[in-house]
This record gives structure tokens, C-alpha cells and sequence, in this order.
């Protein structure tokens, strides 16, 4: 190769090996300064000289990689699984399928019932909930990632443009326009809104004592200031601003009265906002109320008996769905799951064992290959 | 042609066949699963810090896509044999750009504007913001990245290839091998330093290391030993 490649050294004149000559292409080279030559320029850029490191998976590099990950994951996952267990959770399943459940007499609801059902469920915290506590109503089975259901909804139309109040896009059919009118909100997402109402009541001595449930701030802030906002107008006439809309079929009630409330009516209702950020999995709890803590001395919900009021408005029986309730604490890493502290834990246990086994593996095979198999 | 087994493997097409194929896809296979199931499972049933949905479509497909570029971009950077500036210089960049343009498209001003095609807005700000997701990332890494960090090694501590062996022993000081001197000078003068000779300028100027003719032919000015040395040289 070497032969070969002076040969065409000397057809270019120039040999390649010379250092810091830039733009030496064009001038130098054999045959004169008529042609210009294509040769590229000296550069270390271009001619593949650039300073470079080379990562080599040695012994030295992988094996201390595998102990170090070892090291910093188990502790994470210890701290984070502490952390999951720390988290106090209480779930309620209210679908009503056994029949000993207090609400069994409500499981066959349709959407046009016009006598609400409505049933009572006791139960007991054992443990007392600290600091702020968060109600979740769960959902079973429930397909919100569907295609057609995550793309039959008009963002234009719940962004408050007037023109797409009464014009809906086409994506929201057959939910689009309901006796020559236009369905407001349309589309199927918004057509399926949860509509149970639950209310919490401490039971102390045969007294109910209702407990402040907060509905507002359980939705995202882009998503109530900027993503959905009602039409514009003048005034504050939501009833005047939604004339010329129908509200949507499965609905009891319009939607501009879902809350008394002016900046929590409409289509900025935080419910509403809610139940139309649809959920990635069948399984799913989306944030209903809100229970603040009262002060530092005593905890938010104590140990005791409670009872739940539901209005059984949404039938989820036809498509064996179940519903729940969900009471839980948060931490810094969100509610309660215990995947990810496991999943740390093994995964730190797995590359110590593995950077144990490599380095047996390294000492007993490894030095084999010295640099004699090489004939120089 | 240093080293002319490097071409051989070339030759008997080790490096891409049809088991090297079925590997390749197994890892596909293998990573896909990783960044499904480990999103998933970091985002069953749970919450963001402060109490409001994480478990979204929007969220999740942002989670798995973060993943995924980071994954690519860390094998990627295995995969390459020489980081010089430029080589990182677009890992990095390419994976900047990711985020900027994420940022980007999820934000108020391009969903005011193009309201039906940047739906997801706000998604980045509320899901990159979680130190769970971040969590669920760096485990993904991890696990994608590290069986092929380790199966390589593997493979180059009990089957190295020549191409192997030969980075090893690059990176080893060569041993200090007897080098073939080109100047034969140095041991001609320590030769003559002491052999009360005249020295060799009278045999060059007569040409005899140019016709090198029987070793015995010679004048009687130069012994039987210096005649050794001589062909020596050549």
C-alpha cells in the first residue's frame, strides 16, 4: 500500500504528509497554474486530522461504570420506594356490581335518567392524612386513548373562537350538531364527561360534619388561562355569549351552568378542563377536590369514620367499567407508586451482580489476548 | 497495511449477516419494550407533585419521546469511534434542538396562533418539570444502554476480533523492541573507534561496496574481519 500510494504522490506532486500549508492545493501540485486543482485544502478539518478521542470499552471503564451505577441506584431506589410507602392512599370502588354494595340499585343509570340515584358508602380511615389531600375519582376500562375519541374534540371552538363556536369542526361528528344546532362543547370526549357528584362527611358521634371540598385548582395553569377560554363578547352574559349552541347530548345541564361561578363557568370550567385532558392509559384518576389541611397542629382528615354521598349519574356498567374514589397524600414525586423505587432497586442490584460477574470473567479470560496474537 | 488481518473480517462478511441482523433486531425489539413499559409503569395511577394530572396522553407520549432521542443519542455516541469537536458538537446540538423545538411547539404563542395543530400545549413545562419523569428517563437510559456496554465487552474480553486486539495493544506502551538501525554508522565508528584501522574512506573512494565481488578479492590494505562488516552495511 505504501507503493502504491507514492505513485500517486508523485502524479500530484505534493505529498500528503505535509503540515500547516493551507490552501496549498490550488498552488502547489505538478503541471501548472492553468488548471485549478480539486484537491481539498491542507486543513485539518478536511483532511480528517481533527484531535479526537477514542472510546475504547476497556476494563477500566466499563467495570467501574457498572459498580458506580450499582451504587447511586440503590440508594434512589430505597429513597424513592420510603418515599411511595410514606404516601397515604384510600380507594373506594363504588361501581355497585355486588349486590351487598350500597350502590347496586344504581348501576343500570342511562344518561337520560331524570330521577337522580343516589347512595351512601361508609368507611373507615385507619391512619390520619397530613397536609393536603387530593380526591380522585378512578375510572376502570375506560379507553380515553381511543383515536377517534382523542381526535373528536375542537380545540378552536374551546379556545374561545367565535367562529368555530358555530361552525364545530369536522372532526367532532357525529357529536357536531344536535337538531340543526351546534353542540357546544362538541365532540365525543366532551359528550362523556363524568358527571357523579361526591361529598365527603366525617362521622363523629352520630353527627355528620360535612368537609370543605375546594374545586378549584385541580387543573393545569396553561391549560385553564390559555388553552380553553369562552367566547367573547360583551358582557359577562355567558347564557348571550353561548346563543345559537346546544349543549351536548349525554349532558344534564348546559354548559354555560356548570358552576355558578363566573370564572369557573363555561368552557373554563375546572371539571370540564379536567375530563378533557384525556388520559394515556384505560386505568386512570383524575383529580376531582381538593382537601386543604387547616394548620400545622392538626392533620387533614383524622383517623375515623367517614361517609361518602354519590350521585350516580354516569353508567359505566355496559362496558364493564368500574368506578372508585381515591383519597391520597402527595410527596415530591406525585402519588403513590412503588414501580419506580422497585424498578431503581433492582436495576441497581442487577448491575452490581453483572459488574461482579464481569470482572470475574476479565481476570480470568481477559488477559489472554496480549498484544503477541498481533504479528507486527 | 500495518495490520493486514483487519481486511479479513471484511472478507468473510463478519460484520453483517444475517445473525448480525437478527441481533440488531432483538436490541430494537428489546429497547422498544424498555421504552414502553418503563413510562408506563412510572406513570400508572400517579400524579404530579402538586396533586394535578401526569398520567395524560400528552404527557406520556412526551415522556416515551424524550426517552427514546435521548437513548438514540447516547448509543449513537457509543457507536462512534472517534468523538472529535464536530462529532459532539451534533450529538449535543441535535439533542438541544430537540428541547428547543419542544419547548417551542408546546408553547402559548404557537397555540394562539395555529390553534388545531399545537394541541399539546403547556406539556412540556408541566410533565419536564416533574423529578419522576426525569427519573423514569434516567432508568430507561440505563437500561437500554447498559446490556449493550456490557455485551460488547463481553464479547471483546473472550472473542476479541483483530480489530480489538489490536486498540488493546495499541493502548499498551509497545514493549521496547530491538529496532533495526538504518545508520550503521554508530556501530562502525564504536567498531573502528578501537580497532587501529585507517577507517573507510579509502573503500568507498574504490568503489567496492558497489561490485560487491568475491570477499577474498581484495588489496592487501583491508583484513578478512573488515571485509565482514563491510557486506554488512549494505
Amino acid at each position: 500500500m505504501a507503493v502504491n500510494y507514492s505513485v500517486k504522490e508523485e502524479a500530484d506532486g505534493h505529498p500528503s504528509g505535509g503540515v500547516g500549508v493551507p490552501g496549498g492545493g490550488a498552488v502547489g501540485g505538478g503541471g501548472g497554474g492553468a488548471v485549478k486543482t480539486r484537491k481539498p485544502d491542507n486543513t485539518a478539518f478536511k483532511q480528517q486530522r481533527l484531535p479526537a478521542w477514542q472510546p475504547i470499552l476497556t476494563a477500566g471503564t466499563v467495570l467501574p461504570a457498572f459498580f458506580i451505577i450499582g451504587l447511586i441506584f440503590i440508594p434512589i431506589g430505597i429513597g424513592i420506594f420510603v418515599t411511595s410507602n410514606n404516601i397515604r392512599e384510600y380507594e373506594i370502588d363504588y361501581t355497585g356490581t355486588e349486590p351487598s354494595s350500597p350502590c347496586n340499585k344504581c348501576l343500570n343509570v342511562s344518561w337520560d335518567s331524570t330521577t337522580p340515584c343516589t347512595c351512601t358508602i361508609n368507611f373507615t380511615l385507619e391512619h390520619s392524612f397530613e397536609s393536603n389531600v387530593f380526591m380522585y375519582y378512578g375510572l376502570s376500562n375506560f379507553y380515553q386513548n381511543h383515536r377517534r375519541y382523542v381526535k373528536s374534540r375542537d380545540d378552536s371552538q374551546l379556545n374561545g373562537d367565535n367562529s368555530s363556536l358555530l361552525n364545530p369542526s369536522k372532526e367532532c361528528e357525529p357529536y357536531r350538531i344536535n337538531e340543526d344546532k351546534p353542540i357546544a362543547p362538541c365532540g365525543a370526549i366532551a359528550n362523556s364527561m363524568f358527571n357523579d357528584t361526591l361529598e365527603l362527611y366525617r362521622i363523629d358521634n352520630d353527627t355528620r360534619i360535612p368537609i370543605t371540598l375546594i374545586k378549584k385548582g385541580i387543573a393545569w395553569w396553561t391549560d385553564k388561562n390559555v388553552k380553553f377560554r369562552n367566547p367573547t363578547g360583551d358582557g359577562n352574559n355567558l347564557t348571550a355569549l353561548f346563543q345559537g349552541t346546544t349543549k351536548p347530548v349525554n349532558w344534564p345541564k348546559p354548559v354555560y351552568m356548570l358552576d355558578s361561578e363566573p370564572d369557573n363557568n363555561g368552557f373554563i370550567n375546572e371539571d370540564f378542563i379536567v375530563w378533557m385532558r384525556t388520559a394515556a392509559l384505560p386505568t386512570f384518576r383524575k383529580l376531582y377536590r381538593l382537601i386543604e389541611r387547616k394548620n400545622n397542629l392538626q392533620p387533614t382528615l383524622q383517623a375515623g369514620k367517614y361517609s361518602l354521598d354519590i350521585a350516580y349519574n354516569y353508567p359505566v356498567h355496559s362496558f364493564d367499567g368500574r368506578k372508585r374514589m381515591i383519597l391520597s397524600t402527595i410527596s415530591w414525586m406525585g402519588g403513590k407508586n412503588p414501580f419506580l423505587g422497585i424498578a431503581y432497586i433492582t436495576v441497581g442490584s442487577i448491575c452490581f451482580f453483572l459488574g461482579v460477574v464481569l470482572l470475574i470473567i476479565h481476570h480470568k479470560y481477559g488477559n489472554r489476548n496480549t498484544s503477541a496474537d498481533i504479528p507486527n | 497495511m500495518l495490520f493486514p488481518q483487519l481486511y479479513v473480517p471484511g472478507q468473510q462478511n463478519l460484520y453483517f449477516n444475517k445473525t448480525v441482523f437478527v441481533k440488531c433486531m432483538l436490541q430494537g425489539i428489546y429497547s422498544s419494550l424498555i421504552l414502553f413499559f418503563i413510562p408506563y409503569g412510572a406513570m400508572y395511577n400517579t400524579m404530579r407533585s402538586d396533586g394535578k394530572a401526569i398520567a395524560d396522553y400528552q404527557s406520556f407520549a412526551l415522556m416515551a419521546q424524550t426517552c427514546l432521542l435521548i437513548v438514540v443519542s447516547v448509543q449513537i455516541g457509543l457507536d462512534t469511534s472517534y468523538w472529535t469537536v464536530v462529532n459532539q458538537f451534533f450529538i449535543w446540538g441535535s439533542l438541544s434542538v430537540y428541547f428547543a423545538i419542544t419547548f417551542t411547539m408546546y408553547s402559548d404563542g404557537m397555540y394562539l396562533i395555529f390553534t388545531a395543530s399545537f394541541p399539546f400545549i403547556g406539556t412540556a413545562r408541566n410533565t419536564l418539570s416533574q423529578p419522576n419523569v426525569w427519573l423514569a428517563i434516567f432508568l430507561s437510559i440505563t437500561l437500554c444502554v447498559l446490556p449493550v456496554v456490557g455485551f460488547r465487552f463481553l464479547k471483546a474480553q473472550l472473542k476479541p476480533t483483530p480489530s480489538d486486539k489490536i486498540k488493546e495493544a495499541k493502548k499498551r506502551p509497545p514493549p521496547p523492541s530491538p529496532k533495526r538501525r538504518l545508520r550503521r554508522t554508530s556501530t562502525r565508528r564504536s567498531g573502528y573507534a578501537f580497532s587501529h584501522q585507517h577507517g573507510f574512506g579509502a573503500l568507498i573512494m574504490s568503489g567496492r561496496n558497489m561490485r560487491p565481488k568475491s570477499p577474498f578479492a581484495t588489496t592487501g590494505t583491508f583484513s578478512p574481519n573488515s571485509d565482514k562488516h563491510k557486506h554488512k552495511g549494505l
